[in-house]
């Protein structure tokens, strides 16, 4: 799989330093689960963090820190780990969220909603145009982070395929067209609003503010 | 790219800075170092031996170097000082839990902390007991070794990372250390230093630009 669009340095390094918003940061990870190059540039970036930490002025523990903490080393506890699901059609970052069911909000167009209960800002959900789609022409009033994980759409930025992810800010105007093939499935972050400027944007835009 | 079977150093540039390192290793290694000295150098043998043997007096070395960092690191990013003392003492309890965890193949013990640390930090924030966020640093790994190739071991990655950060000019490195470091919204940066708003988000833009371009695709 080549992936050719990529988060920037410092959106890479936020992810890494655990800044991004957890909406923002499902795309993100979907990038990553899809992409070993930003895998890696995630792991330089926490390497920086080692070294930063290592270097820090330290400041003292109370004086029975250590004491209390070895006294704990042998209480069980469990170490949760991410459950693995083997869910084919989702990439892993995205199979642990609940989502809603698909529904339709125009021709061709569908929209799953993904339950991100800890973050307010941030709309999640999942995009699925039918090949040969045109989503309609809309502008940006905030951010919206999107990954491929199926299929290609283009737009003036280019291909995305699966992997490739799509950062616009409210100074982008889109009008993404599907491929012919296969439907295009990606994972959406929105933040503020979605203004679509044709007809029919105007009779999705009740639908996507989820 | 993938097909690159030794993919470090990528650059000229890094190549430069990776015979620097090599050698001082080298000088370095024919010394005999000081006990303390080689505990600051080698938590990933301490935690080896924690894995292994469930090593008590490794695991105090560690906590006597890194408790007070993450706690340091956790005040720096907002955490009042009895919040940090939890969160450090909960860091090396988990150091403690998940050593067989540690791949040093995969990240520096400094780097394996950090994220540690950053998780903890993470679900402090987010109190909210359905955030799945730290999880998401799980689920991005696949499954497995993911570089058979990697050649480099993690002390000299570390001493890589650390030239790397050599590179940078000492305004970048606040710009960085406060944004990436101890977590600053842009704004309240560009206040505490008196500058732009502009200007601290191109310098970070070149300073996370210039850190990638010398640590390439592997650190």
């Amino acid at each position: 799989m080549t992936v050719k669009h990529h988060p920037s340095n410092e959106t890479l390094a936020a992810f890494a330093a655990g800044t991004l918003s957890e909406g923002r940061s499902i795309v993100v990870a979907t990038h990553l689960s899809l992409c070993s190059q930003c895998r890696s540039a995630v792991r330089a970036f926490e390497a920086v963090g080692g070294a930063m930490l290592k270097d820090i002025e330290p400041v003292s523990m109370r004086a029975d820190a250590l004491e209390r903490t070895l006294a704990r080393l042998d209480t069980p506890s469990a170490v949760r780990l991410a459950k693995r699901k083997d869910d084919t059609e989702l990439p892993m970052p995205l199979s642990q969220y609940e989502m809603g069911a698909w529904r339709r909000i125009g021709r061709g167009i569908e929209l799953r909603p993904v339950s991100v209960p800890s973050d307010n800002d941030t709309r999640v959900f999942l995009l699925r145009a039918k090949a040969g789609t045109e989503i309609p022409h809309h502008r940006h009033t905030g951010d919206e982070w999107t990954c491929v994980f199926q299929g290609a759409f283009r737009h003036e930025g280019g291909r995305f395929g699966p992997g490739d992810f799509d950062e616009a800010d409210d100074k982008d105007e889109h009008r993404p067209l599907v491929e012919a093939g296969e439907a295009c499935i990606c994972i959406v972050a929105l933040q503020g609003n979605i203004r679509f400027q044709s007809w029919l944007g105007r009779l999705l835009q009740p639908f996507v503010r989820i | 790219m993938e097909s690159t079977s030794v993919i470090w150093p990528r650059s000229a540039f890094s190549a430069s800075v990776y015979r620097q390192v090599r050698e001082r290793n080298c000088a370095r290694s024919g010394v005999g170092m000081d006990n303390e000295r080689r505990a600051a150098n080698e938590p990933s043998e301490l935690i080896r031996a924690i894995a292994t043997q469930r090593d008590r007096r490794a695991f105090a070395e560690l906590f006597a170097f890194y408790a007070p960092r993450v706690k340091s690191m956790m005040m720096r990013m907002g955490a009042g000082n009895e919040a940090a003392e939890d969160i450090a003492q909960e860091a090396l309890l988990t150091i403690w839990r998940k050593a067989d965890y540690f791949d040093p193949a995969r990240a520096t013990a400094g780097a394996w902390i950090y994220a540690i640390a950053r998780n903890l930090q993470i679900d402090r924030l987010r109190r909210d007991q359905r955030a799945k966020l730290h999880e998401l640093y799980e689920a991005i790994e696949p499954e497995g070794p993911e570089r058979p190739d990697m050649i480099v071991d993690g002390c000299e990655r570390e001493e890589f990372v650390r030239a790397a950060l050599k590179q940078l000019s000492h305004e970048q490195i606040r710009v960085v250390h406060l944004s990436f470091f101890e977590g600053k919204a842009h704004g309240d940066i560009a206040e505490e230093l008196g500058i732009p708003l502009g200007t601290v988000k191109s310098r970070l833009r070149l300073a996370m630009n210039r850190l990638r371009q010398t640590l390439g695709d592997l650190a």
